[in-house]
């Protein structure tokens, strides 16, 4: 039984430099795949609603402006954002999703509804497959003229 | 002149003015060696390197809600925090902090001191169980038991600690130990074993890990000072302080040597000697873990008090053949 | 003089509220009465209106420090419901993060253990070196708590081989941090006397109070769901499991210790022999009426979740059972013949996650309102009666 097992230890920390970072003085930044707050990228949106319906938290709301001219707006409440990242996987656009994470993680306010971001937009175009190659004109002749 | 003399050094120096203003600067060497020790940084942003935070602290406490509970007998609760520190401020006023002219030495100087120092001292624990029990709250009550049973295990170790060095000087006045160390200095090795346990029982006094039982936070909440809030923890935790500054004072003039010179020389001294001492007492706290209050009183009989036994022998035994 | 202490429901021993009623005489406990439910939220109500990909994120809100596994138990469950399996790699990287966890909650009850004993400078050192998992695993999932890296059928991100590489260089320095916890905790006179002797929980007591984890471990039950019953590929990973004998917190503390190790050596052997492939499988949202349990070895025992389907994209019942729930009886017996001092001491042992545990436990005679407390075999007794009693459902129709 060593009386004071950790004296080396400890006397070998009074010359190291503390392990405490002095925030908020000093920060450090976030890796880069860091889960911050999500936003949206109004002009690749298709409006599917699946980050509304996948959402655990029901921040993602979206609702129609115009039907007519498809306007659309998404409220995305951080303020009940769990930062999870779900809906950001349930968007099917490609190549690039509209949702997106920032790395934002000093939200704090003092009220709640400063946290809710909004877009109004029209909705885009889902993307599809390039049409079928025009039939050779021969063809289309002979059916014309039979 | 000679009123006027007594009130500065009553009120500033080494009265109450600079027994405040020092303390809190022990506390703030003690808080950042501790933290430095577990690889942090303690008090910062206060001042230049946190210096003003336990003052912030006391300021803080001031100015918070003072509730007294109903059951608690209101006169006793209040007036205890006052006369606890009045005695530690008074155990103070005792330390030879500058050099005691041995010849004309006044009032505050005389044959018998160290015994009056040593019984002012004991009264705060007296006093830290008046205040569990007048709180009237279970824990309290737990945490005043406890610090009479650590009582019962430190006190007698300490005592004997302390007498050998005086024994070895040949006599009980603080200013003479002190310049008879200084004189032989030599001498001071032959109480190491003195100092380890004076060094043990002024921490378990001083209620600090490992002997921080009677208000051990995971267990029994506060201790003696559940109850206690605003300006009545304020003072508590002065008289912590204050108790902090004279038990390392005390240390320092009975086993390293006391203050001399000069009065810049000895105010220099004092510091330098009693940060030695704190720096070893928060090297203490930072290494152990809390003990058992069954496990305190075991322990300082099996081993402080045999080992202070053996340390008066070894003067004795100095004093009769050597000296 | 008998006293009565109430511990909790706020106390500065408890990081989360619970009621312990002691009946004290001087220092020593006569008898202790447990009440819970102050952190009660109703999850598994919530559970049953949300639909399999949202409960993912609830039920790793159970709890901060073993959110993983209460994700995991759950994804387990809800993948055999839906019928499909993750891939190798997704497997993997699941279980990666498993015992990424296991290492975390291991440093940080070190740490609590250590606070708890007074002992903060060590409660520092370990908290510092937790720093390093959660660093890892916030490179690996995003966040360094509730990592939400399980979906339907596999794992949400992958490893690149950088990431690969840091993870087994952060796996060194916390090898040889935890060595250096081994050697010193065994040694620090005031750590092991307060740890010694404290909290005896004999063999035959953990079996009849039927504790788990490694307050069971401590015992000497070897008992470990990994090699038990072993899921997804802990039947083709080499461990052992870590047991004690000496039946106090001591032990426990040499158990959580010996399981950190264990742990490090199953991380690496998943990272070496990480296989490639894709991460996750397509699940369907909706999945056949059917019921299934789901076990798994969280840091602190074995997790129950038992999850019933209904044909729809919602669970019908998701029960929770957490280890520390099943841990209580065993405390209670504990508590009986301690030292006050003792009580945080004890009660960290046992790793208490309270708000893990916070499911409605009714024990409450319905008729005559009186309070008693039912003994397993009654429990036991009353499920298989009911489940005589309840009409089969065969053929049932389901719209799909």
């Amino acid at each position: 039984m060593k009386v004071a097992a950790f004296l080396p230890e400890l006397f070998r920390h009074l010359f190291k430099k503390p392990a405490t970072l002095d925030y908020p003085f000093k920060k450090i930044a976030v890796p880069k795949d860091f889960r911050g707050t999500p936003f949206l990228h109004p002009e690749i949106c298709i409006v599917c609603k699946a980050c509304e319906r996948d959402c655990p938290a029901e921040a993602i709301e979206i609702t129609p402006v115009n039907e007519a001219e498809k306007r659309f707006r998404m409220v995305i409440h951080n303020d009940r954002c769990v930062h999870c990242a779900q809906c950001v996987d349930s968007c099917p656009t490609t190549p690039v999703k509209a949702m997106e994470m920032d790395h934002l993680h000093e939200i704090a306010a003092f009220d709640r509804h400063d946290l809710k971001k909004e877009w109004e937009y029209v909705r885009a175009l889902p993307k599809r497959p390039a049409p079928a190659a025009p039939k050779p004109a021969a063809e289309t002749a002979e059916k014309a003229g039979a | 002149m000679a009123v006027l003399n007594t009130i500065l050094y009553l009120v500033v120096f080494p009265g109450l003015l600079f027994l405040f203003v020092y303390s809190t600067f022990v506390e703030w060497f003690d808080r950042k060696v501790y933290a430095r020790l577990q690889n942090r940084m303690g008090p910062t942003h206060t001042g230049k390197s946190g210096v003003l935070q336990p003052i912030a602290d006391f300021v803080k406490l001031m100015a918070k809600e003072d509730i007294v509970p109903d059951l608690a007998d209101k006169k006793l609760f209040s007036a205890l925090p006052v006369i606890g520190l009045a005695v530690v401020i008074t155990a103070g006023l005792l330390l030879p902090v500058w050099n005691i002219d041995l010849a004309a030495p006044g009032p505050i100087s005389f044959p018998g001191d160290l015994i009056v120092i040593l019984y002012l001292l004991s009264l705060p624990t007296l006093i830290l169980f008046l205040a569990g029990w007048s709180s009237t709250n279970a824990f309290s009550i737990i945490g005043g038991t406890r610090v009479l049973t650590m009582l019962f295990g430190y006190e007698v170790p300490l005592f004997l600690a302390v007498l050998s060095p005086a024994l070895l000087a040949g006599s009980w006045r603080l200013a003479e130990i002190a310049a008879f160390y200084r004189a032989h200095p030599l001498l001071i090795l032959v109480n190491i074993i003195g100092f380890g346990v004076a060094l043990i029982a002024v921490q378990a006094k001083l209620e600090r890990t490992p002997f921080d039982i009677p208000h051990a936070e995971t267990e029994i909440v506060g201790g003696t000072f559940t109850e206690y809030s605003g300006k009545k923890l304020a003072f508590f935790r002065l008289m912590a302080d204050i108790e902090m500054v004279v038990a390392a004072g005390l240390l320092a003039t009975v086993f390293l040597g006391g203050f001399g010179g000069g009065f810049l020389s000895a105010f220099a001294q004092f510091i330098v000697k009693t940060l030695f001492v704190v720096f070893l007492l928060a090297v203490l706290r930072a290494v152990t873990g809390r003990v058992r209050v069954d496990q305190v009183v075991s322990f300082a009989w099996k081993w402080l008090a045999p080992l202070a036994v053996l340390q008066l022998l070894i003067v004795i035994l100095i004093k009769g053949f050597v000296l | 003089m008998k006293f009565n202490i109430p511990i909790g429901p706020q106390h500065p021993a408890l990081k989360e509220p619970i009621s312990i009623r002691l009946t004290v005489e001087g220092e020593v406990i006569q008898d202790a009465d447990l009440r819970l439910g102050y952190n009660h939220r109703g999850v598994e109500k919530l559970a049953e209106e949300k639909s399999w990909i949202q409960n993912i994120y609830l039920t790793e809100r159970i709890c901060g420090i073993c959110s993983h596994s209460h994700s995991t138990c759950f994804v387990q469950g809800a993948e055999k419901l839906l019928e499909i399996e993750p891939p190798r790699r997704g497997l993997y990287l699941r279980y990666l993060v498993s015992e990424l966890e296991r290492i975390h909650s291991h440093l940080l009850w070190l740490g609590v253990a250590g606070h708890e004993a007074g002992f903060d400078t060590f409660f520092m050192y370990t908290w510092r070196d937790r720093e390093v998992v959660m660093d890892l695993l916030e490179m690996i999932s995003g966040n360094r708590v509730h990592y939400a890296i399980n979906t339907l059928g596999g794992v949400r991100r992958d490893l690149d081989e950088d990431l690969r590489k840091k993870i087994l260089e952060g796996l060194v320095v916390l090898k040889k941090r935890s060595e250096y916890y081994f050697k010193i905790g065994a040694s620090e006179p005031t750590f092991v006397g307060r740890l010694a002797g404290v909290g005896r929980l004999t063999l035959q007591q953990a079996k009849d109070f039927c504790a788990v984890g490694p307050m069971a471990r401590a015992s000497g039950l070897a008992r470990d769901i990994r090699k038990d019953d072993p899921y997804a590929f802990y039947n083709e990973v080499e461990f052992d499991v870590a047991t004690a004998d000496t039946c106090d917190v001591l032990g426990r503390t040499v158990v959580r210790i010996k399981e950190l190790f264990e742990s490090y050596k199953i991380c690496e052997q998943i990272l070496r022999k990480l296989p490639d492939g894709p991460v996750a499988v397509k699940a369907p949202r909706k999945a056949k009426p059917n019921e299934v349990v789901s076990r798994y070895e969280a840091p602190r025992g074995e997790n129950i979740h038992y999850i019933i389907s209904n044909g729809t994209e919602k669970p019908e019942r998701l029960k929770v059972r957490a280890p520390t729930l099943a841990n209580y009886p065993a405390t209670i017996e504990i508590l009986k013949h301690g030292f006050i001092a003792d009580i945080p001491l004890i009660f960290a042992a046992i790793d208490p996650c309270i708000c893990c545990a916070e499911r409605s436990v009714e024990m409450i005679d319905a008729r005559s309102g009186e309070e008693r407390t039912l003994r397993f075999s009654d429990l036991r007794r009353m499920a298989n009666e009911r489940r005589r009693t309840l009409p089969l459902q065969r053929n049932v129709a389901w719209p799909f």
